[in-house]
């Protein structure tokens, strides 16, 4: 428990060291792991799997991903990261994901937060209403 | 009674005197046949007419005396006592025939009290048995009644219930297929233009709402 505890604590400090004006970047991250490779840590395995899970949370936080049936407009992108990273105070990059069954408009989905403006969403949210 | 019998004795007796009289007269007579002329007292000429010696009318009077005590002492005091007893009998009985019948008319009042009072008591007890009766139909009437309506508001509710279940379910299922149909026809019909329009406008709305 206490290895975990500390595990825990050393990988979410790699994380912080992965940003680079709260960013994480991929250069950051290679430096990173570079210095891992070097110190070669007694639980290497370990640290690298918590560190990945920390750093995949961390970018689901920095993504807004956007699932859309049709292509979007950069102005709509621009617009959306705007929003995202000024609600969350942090840079926050727009992703588009296609999924045909919104039929039309926009989810967006900044890590466990959903945001619906779709036509599939709409109607779900009309089925439920209707009682 | 008692002198009722001693004057029904001397009554007895007057004979009996006047029939030794008689013989006392038989004697005198024929002893004043021969005495007759030798006294002149007109009282000596009468007793001697009529027979009346001293010791004659003495012992006349001793037997009269004798017979009448002995007749009295075993003869009539029996009697009377026996008369006064049963008359004493007759008077307790008729007494006590008077009052068995003063008892009987008493009885007969209290029977016919009792009678008249048990005809009001069933009466009123008729009356109190009517009036509960009433009062329990009543009762039981309005519990029935006050069932009879709980069980038509449960009925009506449970169907209210059920209805509004089932326009829950219908309105559901229409919902439902509603949404499928325009799910199926808005992905048909909106062509890649359209759905890049408003995926632009819902973009830009959820912008301005983030805002």
């Amino acid at each position: 428990m206490k290895r975990d505890q500390k595990i825990t604590r050393l990988a979410k400090k790699l994380v912080e060291l992965s940003k680079d004006n709260g960013v994480v970047t991929e250069a950051k991250v290679g430096e990173v792991l570079a210095g891992l490779k070097q110190v070669q840590h007694r639980h290497h395995l370990t640290v690298l799997k918590t560190f990945l899970n920390y750093l995949r949370r961390e970018i689901a936080l920095q993504t807004a991903v956007v699932s859309t049936p049709a292509a979007l407009s950069d102005e709509a992108l621009k617009a959306i990261e705007a929003t995202y990273s000024k609600m969350y105070g942090r840079p926050v990059t727009a992703v588009t994901k296609q999924d045909t069954s919104l039929i039309a408009g926009v989810r967006v989905r900044v890590g466990d937060d959903v945001y619906d403006a779709s036509v599939a969403g709409r109607l779900q949210r009309l089925a439920e209403n209707v009682k | 009674m008692k002198a009722t019998f001693i004057t029904l004795l001397l009554a007895l007796s007057l004979p009996l005197g006047l029939v030794a009289a008689g013989a006392t007269h038989d004697a005198v007579v024929a002893h004043g046949e021969e005495a007759a002329p030798a006294e002149g007292n007109k009282l000596t000429m009468i007793t001697d007419k009529f027979g009346v010696t001293v010791p004659t009318l003495v012992a006349q009077m001793v037997n009269f005396c004798l017979v009448a005590f002995v007749l009295y002492k075993f003869a009539v005091k029996p009697i009377a006592a026996t008369l006064d007893e049963r008359q004493q009998k007759i008077a307790d009985g008729l007494q006590y025939a008077e009052e068995m019948k003063t008892q009987l008319a008493e009885a007969e009042r209290e029977r016919a009290e009792k009678i008249k009072q048990a005809a009001i008591d069933a009466q009123k007890i008729l009356t109190e048995s009517r009036e509960q009766s009433k009062e329990m139909i009543e009762q039981k009437t309005q519990e029935a009644a006050a069932q009879a309506e709980a069980i038509i508001r449960k009925a009506s509710e449970a169907t209210e219930l059920e209805r509004q279940k089932m326009l829950s379910d219908v309105r559901q299922e229409v919902a439902r297929l509603v949404v499928a149909t325009s799910s199926k026809v808005l992905s048909r019909d909106l062509s890649d233009s359209e759905k890049q329009t408003f995926s632009d406008s819902a973009a830009k709305e959820l912008a301005s709402a983030g805002n």
